[in-house]
């Protein structure tokens, strides 16, 4: 038998060498785990439908050089620059708020990142996010966001990660986030890029929740059709947290995010929503994981797909229901809309269940504009393009308008607009 | 809640009934797989070159092959050179030619497990071909069925006698090189049941085969291929039993369907193997491969399956939709009890246009057991306007089993439309209050109520059968609350 393909060794040389030493060695300690680590296959589970749009060379394991232009983001608020997976201190504007510390990993004293360094990657279920492993060997800098006990900050804090991919190579940006007993905040991440060399970009976060901290996750993935993007997001919840998560994605070469949360405490509960729209060639994988790891719980998952022309649009969402874990609550439901038979849908709902007194239901569809409510607005004179569009934008504007945060709604509602245009552009 | 429990659990339980030995003498190969096993086997059965040929190259195949491990389920690592693959009852003279000339100690097993084997019980009206371990010892009602030109005999016979139409279908629908279980059942499958109906026939009663896994040591590879001809029907039956053994035994069977225009198959299957003892100890591994092709227009191929018996059940009947306005269906009650383990599902495959699936599943776990299902429904670019509905519920019972759904969708084409639905409960405390105020006892209200949870299911079963399964349930079910 032929033997897969493993990871190239040019990926393990990682740069920036400005960390604190604990940080450096677990960098190294992380790299020497990787070492032949085989890359994902259509053999591999939660790889299947996407390992065909991963392309990885040499020249992307390349590290972006730091600098370069910044792009006009999302103004107003909080907000800080990861440029190429480094902070870049000039162009963020860092929030004052007593209880809130926001700090480069390059500035940790070594006692807090000997800390930081026992916590990474303790949210990831590192098995199935190979390739956001990767990371936690590469990363040269990230942020540490730190929530003293009752603190709730006013206003979202941006996190802007830009990629400038004047060469190629990857970034590799990492953000840290540990709220306290009661606290709250907002964290919106756009992923966005420049240049037109083809990048990769390997981003992870982790949350982690004391008890009856509330937690706001925006991601809003819109980088070139030249990045590959490769994202995982961790989270781990104490008793009566409450993590809300809203992902909107545009597609590309390449687009995969894992999102895990474990329900850790009694009463905690999670809300994922997510939109993804895709067209001509691209792709999109959403892989997400709940653990119900204690019992009175709850969950609920909401996840829309769009797929135009020859695109690709992956979902995979996965409840695990642990032993004892009585009680539980959890509802997971994914819609799709396949708007050309080029396009392609795969989804997969899971259900792992090892208690017996919990409510556990998941729904999967995936199908077409509906007919009879496409002739009641065109009987009612509105021009079938524009029925289209209205009807898909109905879709998943149940989803967009939850978006707490206003210029995310419409910076998405924006884009949308766009894909609408595109997508509908013969018909 | 908790003097209920204690009744429950207090509930006798009754043994696997089918758990006796036969003892027969038979002829039983010394464990092993080799080519001279399979040459061996081959000259036995008196078979053409064609299919000595097609073993050969099965078992080459099947020797790069590696065993798939992505099932949710756990066994002990099987050692294929330690299974004999051929066991017969031994017999003086040829084929025996009537039943009168059946060894009587194997007619009462059959008795025994209530099979309508004699022809005196016409009354039963079902067809029976009977295989006991390795071979088919008896074919009932072949002449009626000769008849309406109804083809129903052991694979055996037909490899001799059809040889033309075994060559043409054959690993048609389930190649050789399909899967591990398939391959090592291609190459050593020993016998099976082989339908044809021909041409704008509907088969004039149901046709149904029993295997049996008696002697020790031994693995069953039959191999069932049906083929129904333009415009015909045929509904077929299966049931299977085995002796109670301490030591795991290994089922790999495979079945091949074949629906031509407007033609309907329907096979409904009740596998009751062995299940294994309380503590898990024993028990048939049922690894099978089970796949139909709706080759026409308008064919139609329907699966029920009533899942209660082996140790480790592996098993997705599939249908593959080629034909324009094809039809498959997929009925499946599956119960787990003790350390029961089943991963099993189906495949819908839609090809051609207007192609349509149903899959209802109905999963059951009771003590610590593990029951999964794990379904595919894929659309292919050409399968326009096609359309699948699925709806797989579970039901747990106690606190120490696992119920799992993996449920894997894929569409390529825009005007198909797919719809699933999962739910996972248990038996609710307010549906056994109702039932315990009313004077039902606990262990008749949770069958009540697991019946009712697979009535969808069991409707589809041919009425001798749903009696079968409902009482299956109620023996599978017992001390399984609390």
């Amino acid at each position: 038998m032929k033997s897969a393909p493993t990871l190239s060794s040019a990926f393990l040389k990682p740069a920036g060498e400005s960390l604190p030493q604990p940080l450096l060695a677990l960098r190294k300690e992380r790299g020497k785990a990787l070492v032949d680590m085989p890359l994902p296959t259509r053999k591999t589970e939660n790889w299947k439908y996407s390992s065909r749009h991963l392309k990885l060379s040499d020249e992307l394991a390349n590290s972006l050089p730091a600098g370069g232009a910044t792009t006009d983001a999302a103004a107003g608020g909080y907000r800080i620059v990861i440029r190429n997976g480094v902070v870049d201190a000039s162009t963020s504007v860092l929030p004052q708020v007593e209880g809130l510390s926001v700090q480069r990993f390059a500035d940790l004293t070594d006692e807090d990142a000997a800390e930081l360094a026992r916590s990474l990657d303790s949210t990831l279920d590192t098995r199935a996010t190979q390739m956001a492993r990767l990371n936690s060997a590469r990363f040269e800098d990230g942020l540490l966001i730190r929530l003293k006990p009752d603190t709730v900050v006013d206003q979202p804090l941006f996190v802007i990660h830009e990629v400038t991919a004047t060469a190629a190579g990857s970034a590799f940006p990492r953000i840290y986030v540990d709220a306290g007993r009661h606290s709250g905040m907002t964290l919106v991440e756009e992923f966005l890029s420049s240049g037109d060399e083809s990048a990769m970009v390997d981003a992870v976060t982790e949350f982690t929740l004391a008890d009856g901290a509330r937690i706001t996750g925006v991601r809003l993935v819109a980088e070139g059709q030249n990045i590959q993007h490769i994202g995982a997001t961790g989270v781990r919840q104490l008793r009566s947290s409450r993590f809300e998560s809203h992902c909107v994605g545009f597609g590309g070469p390449l687009r995969r995010h894992d999102l895990r949360v474990r329900l850790e405490g009694e009463g905690a509960e999670c809300k994922l929503n997510g939109v993804v729209v895709t067209q001509d060639k691209q792709h999109y994988d959403n892989h997400t994981c709940i653990d119900h790891m204690v019992p009175n719980c709850n969950s609920e998952e909401t996840y829309r797909n769009i797929a135009a022309d020859e695109s690709h649009a992956v979902f995979n969402g996965r409840i695990h229901i642990h032993k004892d874990a009585q009680k539980s609550n959890a509802n997971m439901n994914n819609k799709n809309l396949l708007l050309s038979t080029g396009a392609e849908i795969d989804t997969k709902p899971e259900l792992e269940i090892y208690a017996d007194d919990v409510k556990c239901a998941h729904g999967a569809t995936i199908g077409q504009l509906d007919d009879t409510s496409l002739f009641y607005l065109v009987s009612r004179g509105i021009a079938r393009r524009e029925a289209s569009v209205l009807l898909t934008m109905a879709f998943i504007n149940e989803l967009v308008a939850q978006i707490p945060v206003e210029q995310v709604r419409n910076s998405a509602n924006e884009r949308l607009n766009q894909f609408f245009d595109d997508a509908f552009r013969e018909a | 809640m908790a003097t209920t429990d204690k009744e429950v659990k207090e509930l006798i339980k009754r043994e696997y009934e089918h758990g006796f030995v036969t003892e027969i003498e038979a002829d039983t190969f010394e464990p092993g797989l080799n080519e001279d096993v399979i040459r061996r086997l081959s000259a036995i059965k008196q078979e053409p070159e064609f299919m000595l040929e097609w073993r050969l190259k099965a078992y080459r195949r099947w020797l790069e092959m590696e065993e798939p491990d992505w099932a949710h389920v756990g066994y002990p690592k099987i050692d294929y050179n330690s299974i004999s693959y051929y066991s017969a009852p031994k017999r003086k003279e040829d084929m025996p030619q009537s039943l009168d000339e059946v060894d009587p100690e194997l007619l009462k097993t059959y008795e025994k497990l209530g099979i309508p084997l004699h022809e005196r019980e016409k009354l039963a009206g079902v067809a029976v071909d009977a295989v006991f371990d390795s071979v088919s010892v008896a074919t009932t009602f072949k002449e009626p069925l000769a008849k309406a030109g109804v083809i129903f005999c052991s694979i055996s016979e037909a490899v001799r006698d059809y040889p033309e139409l075994v060559q043409k279908y054959l690993g048609s629908v389930v190649p050789a090189g399909d899967n591990f279980f398939a391959g090592l059942n291609a190459a050593a499958f020993s016998d099976g049941t082989f339908v044809y109906v021909p041409k704008g026939v509907r088969c004039p009663m149901e046709l149904s085969t029993y295997f049996r896994i008696n002697a020790a040591n031994t693995g069953q590879f039959e191999r069932t291929l049906i083929i129904a001809d333009e415009g015909s029907y045929v509904s077929y039956l299966e049931g299977c039993t085995a002796p109670m053994r301490d030591e795991n035994q290994l089922h790999a069977a495979v079945v091949e369907l074949v629906a031509m225009d407007d033609a309907q198959i329907k096979y409904s299957t009740v596998q009751n193997w062995y299940p294994g003892d309380e503590e898990g100890k024993g028990g048939i591994f049922n690894f099978v491969t089970k796949r139909g092709t709706c080759l026409g227009r308008n064919s139609k191929i329907s699966w029920t399956q009533v899942e209660t018996g082996s140790a480790v059940t592996w098993k997705y009947p599939s249908c593959i939709l080629r034909g324009d306005n094809s039809v498959g269906e997929f009925y499946s009650v599956a119960l787990t009890n003790n350390y029961q383990q089943a991963d099993t599902g189906t495949k819908m495959i839609h090809l051609g246009k207007n192609t349509s699936s149903t899959i209802i599943s109905k999963g059951i776990s009771a003590g610590r057991s593990s029951n999964a299902y794990r379904g595919l429904v894929k659309f292919q670019p050409g399968a326009e306007g096609a359309r699948n509905f699925t709806q797989c519920d579970s039901l747990l019972i106690g606190d120490q089993c696992g119920a799992h759904t993996f449920p894997y969708i894929e569409s390529r084409n825009k005007s198909a439309i797919v719809e699933h639905e999962a739910t996972t409960s248990k038996v609710s405390d307010e549906q056994m209050f109702l039932c315990r105020q009313r004077g039902i006892d606990p262990e008749q209200a949770v069958s009540m109520i697991v019946n009712g949870f697979c009535k969808e299911v069991f409707k589809e079963l041919p009425m001798e059968f749903a009696v079968e399964a409902g009482k299956l349930l109620e023996v599978s079910l017992e001390g399984s609350v609390g």
